[in-house]
């Protein structure tokens, strides 16, 4: 049985500087379901839209059935029985559910350029009565249908010519029980007839009683492929999320007491679609850690807290008790943020250095309204000095920096503006290892002054190496709260973010 | 029993699906219809006027029915009015010399490659189609004044046939068919949804997203070529436009497609853009037989063009607009 269908060989992919998948090789059987897991950003679905024609391959192919696949959008993967029911809404709106069902394969209804909309309608119907959703219009427009009825209407729309390979990516989240049981039909159903499905999910209990085979990806690589029936839960979690262990750059105090002093309380704030009720407190000298999956809400959080979320209700109050309400408020009141995206939220990158620093600070730099350029230049050279930016002078432009040294001229403003509460988002995301020792040592450095930093980050061993205290998020809201201390291990973070 | 219970459920929820939006604009009519009529019954809402009101709704109707399909890919024209004017005054023209057949084939040709040329320019350029249509404008109202001299053009008496019942309407029922076809019988209806809901898609599905692009734009300017017959028949005159004189002409069309495309979950946008122009017609000439300057025309004009974008484009929450 365990016959080869399809094969990755060697597969790459770059977004940027980001290789986003990396060297990927899996083979995939003739009647299996085989699952693809991994945290997000770690490349599942990049690796399947490559697959299924949506995005280009950089390096490798894919081999089905002993030929070199070569498709260039879905319509041709179709063609080639490869068929794919996508995370977002697969569906266009306008058209109506047959036109969404047969688009990119109406030619099969077009005869002298004119098209056959009935026969086409009363293709569609049968279609759909066939898969029991007999109360969907094959002629109305698709957007007389909520969410979940269009979800079913891809099902039909990916699985009516019985594809040689289904992928089914991350789809049941969208889906209520009886959709999940429906979907979970047509995907036994394409295994009967000795079909594949590539099958994407978080949803680990889900994964374990569907699938015979898992791999798991992490950040673009290859972890490891497992049989089904042979692992738990924990064990693919471990797969997910273990990192390599170098802790040599962290804090190696523990036991010292955080102060009492409250310098920032968070009260029931949610933001509609990220965060539900999130309070906590942050105190003076503290580093707090919010940890969790990517999207788990934590990235908002720190929005909500700079003032920066929008429709954000609850409150963040300051020990004196201003409200924090907007982005110039917080600045005003010594708040800063560095955000997870550093070329679109954080810098100004077709700018210089120089001015990229000055920014929240003229108000101080100038006199009387008027800010000469001598005193931006003093500024600016002093603070990228503190922090070791590497550059050629403070006016070179922001987007010819490395990754690394465009986060400490990020960090180089607030220090500048001389934050007491700093708020940083994934700071050493993509860092090389000797800017991130410079980056925590400077986290410590406003530690011992009293100030107070959030750090938001996806990895683990950096929140239990740097903070004092760390919340754990899962689904946008607290899942945990644990405190410095040596004895605790990424295991027992990950059992409350996952 | 329950069973027949269902199936009539399903047969009435198929006709809300298909047929509401239809019955709410003619409930729409009904009541500004009404409400003008208790205000000032002598000079509103006669059955002559009504005909009257509907011929200058039909001539919009037919331009709108061209823009639809640039609109539901998300894409602008605001060359319509310097293509009426110039394809009137080429509809004119060749009157003169060809008679019915120039005054039908000038003005279609003329538009389509307006429409062609406004399409091949948007996809080449890579800028915004309302810049490129803005921009292009300038230049057909520069060619309407070279053709002309300046001076206004007539056309023969003896050719306005389409000015008048039953000409007009049979002119533009032929258009609001062919268009209903186009959308519902050919590809181009589906792709032009398709582009317009989520280009990235529709490019997944294998469409040649910018030649139905162009294709959308050729079809605009074909339907504004058709609009030309009835504007300069039922005017009898048209004048040169310069300076972007012509820009008032875009306002008529594209309101009557902005609410074909409110109601284009019903799927029969065409009937709802003719509704939607007899609409503006009655709020129109309703103002103006309250005694309101026409002047007025213009504010509200402006207002329902900024209220009605605001509605039918869903911003991203932070998202720069430009």
């Amino acid at each position: 049985m365990n016959e080869e269908i399809l094969r990755a060989e060697n597969i790459n992919k770059y977004f940027g500087i980001n290789h986003a998948v990396n060297d990927v090789s899996i083979s995939f059987n003739k009647g299996e379901i085989h699952g693809l897991i991994g945290e997000n950003g770690s490349g599942k679905s990049t690796f399947v839209s490559m697959l299924t024609g949506i995005t280009p391959i950089d390096s490798g192919k894919f081999i089905l059935n002993g030929k070199e696949l070569d498709v260039k959008n879905q319509v041709e993967a179709n063609r080639n029985g490869i068929s794919i029911i996508v995370q977002e809404t697969g569906t266009l709106s306008g058209l109506t559910v047959a036109e969404n069902i047969f688009l990119g394969n109406e030619d099969r209804f077009v005869k002298h350029g004119i098209k056959n909309t009935n026969a086409m309608n009363r293709e569609a119907q049968s279609l759909l009565d066939k898969y029991g959703l007999n109360r969907i219009n094959a002629s109305s427009v698709i957007d007389h249908y909520n969410f979940e009825d269009r979800k079913l209407i891809e099902i039909v729309k990916a699985t009516y010519f019985n594809p040689k390979i289904l992928v089914v990516d991350e789809t049941t989240t969208a889906l209520s029980q009886s959709g999940r049981e429906e979907l979970y039909k047509q995907v036994k159903h394409v295994k009967k007839n000795g079909n594949t499905v590539i099958f994407i999910s978080h949803d680990l209990t889900e994964v374990l009683k569907l699938t015979d085979r898992v791999t798991i990806l992490r950040d673009g690589v290859l972890v490891e492929t497992v049989k089904s029936n042979e692992v738990s839960e924990d064990d693919l979690k471990k797969l997910m999320v273990g990192r390599e262990l170098n802790g040599k750059y962290y804090r190696t105090d523990y036991g010292e007491p955080i102060s009492k002093d409250v310098v920032l309380a968070v009260k029931n704030v949610s933001v509609p679609n990220e965060i539900k009720n999130i309070s906590f407190e942050l105190h003076k000298g503290e580093i707090l850690g919010i940890g969790g999956l990517s999207e788990c809400g934590m990235h908002e959080v720190g929005k909500a807290v700079f003032g920066a979320s929008f429709d954000r209700t609850g409150e963040v109050v300051l020990e004196d008790g201003t409200q924090i309400d907007s982005i110039p408020t917080a600045i005003k009141h010594s708040i800063g943020y560095v955000s997870k995206d550093r070329d679109n939220e954080s810098l100004v990158v077709n700018d210089s250095i120089r001015d990229n620093i000055c920014l929240p600070s003229m108000d101080k730099l100038g006199k009387n309204h008027i800010i000469l350029n001598k005193n931006l230049s003093k500024f600016s050279n002093k603070y990228t000095k503190l922090v070791s930016v590497k550059m050629n002078n403070i006016n070179q432009f922001v987007s010819d920096l490395s990754g690394g040294n465009k986060q400490k001229v990020a960090l180089a403003r607030w220090i500048g503006r001389d934050s007491n509460i700093l708020v940083l988002d994934s700071p050493t995301r993509g860092i090389d290892v000797k800017v991130k020792a410079d980056i925590y040592a400077l986290m410590n450095k406003m530690k011992e002054q009293g100030k107070s930093v959030i750090l938001i980050s996806e990895e683990i061993l950096e929140l239990l190496g740097m903070c004092d205290r760390i919340l754990a998020m899962k689904d946008g809201a607290l899942s945990g709260e644990f405190m410095r201390d040596p004895s605790l291990t990424e295991e027992d973070f990950i059992a409350k973010m996952v | 029993m329950s069973q027949n219970d269902s199936a009539r459920e399903k047969r009435r929820k198929k006709f809300s699906e298909k047929y509401l939006g239809i019955v709410i604009l003619l409930l729409l009519v009904l009541t500004f219809w009404a409400v003008f009529k208790i205000l000032t019954p002598a000079n509103f809402g006669t059955p002559s006027k009504l005909a009257s009101y509907l011929q200058s709704c039909l001539i919009y109707a037919v331009g709108g029915c061209g823009l639809y399909f640039i609109v539901v890919m998300g894409l602008w024209d605001f060359s319509i009015g310097a293509n009426v004017v110039l394809s009137s005054i080429l509809a004119c023209y060749f009157s003169q010399k060809f008679g019915y057949a120039g005054l039908i084939i000038a003005p279609i040709v003329c538009g389509t490659l307006i429409g062609l040329l406004n399409g091949i320019v948007y996809i080449k350029l890579h800028i915004p189609s309302l810049i490129v249509t803005v921009g292009l404008s300038l230049i057909y109202e520069s060619l309407s004044v070279f053709a002309t001299q300046g001076s206004e053009q007539v056309l023969s008496s003896s050719y306005r046939a389409f000015g008048q019942y039953p000409g007009c309407l049979i002119l533009a029922l032929l258009a609001f068919l062919f268009a209903a076809f186009l959308l519902n019988y050919t590809k181009i209806g589906t792709y032009t949804y398709a582009i317009g809901s989520n280009e990235y898609v529709a490019k997944n599905m294998g469409v040649n997203v910018n030649k139905y692009k162009v294709i959308a734009f050729v079809l605009g300017g074909f339907f504004i070529g058709l609009m030309s017959i009835l504007t300069i028949s039922y005017g009898t005159s048209m004048t040169a436009a310069s300076s972007m004189s012509s820009m008032s002409k875009n306002f008529m069309p594209m309101m009557g497609v902005f609410v074909g495309l409110a109601f284009r979950k019903y799927n029969k946008p065409i009937t709802a853009i003719v509704i939607g122009e007899f609409i503006v017609a009655l709020l129109f000439n309703g103002f103006v037989a309250l005694g309101a300057p026409t002047t007025i025309q213009n504010v509200v004009t402006g207002i329902a063009l900024l209220l009605i974008v605001t509605i039918t484009t869903k911003p991203v929450k932070g998202a720069v607009v430009k």
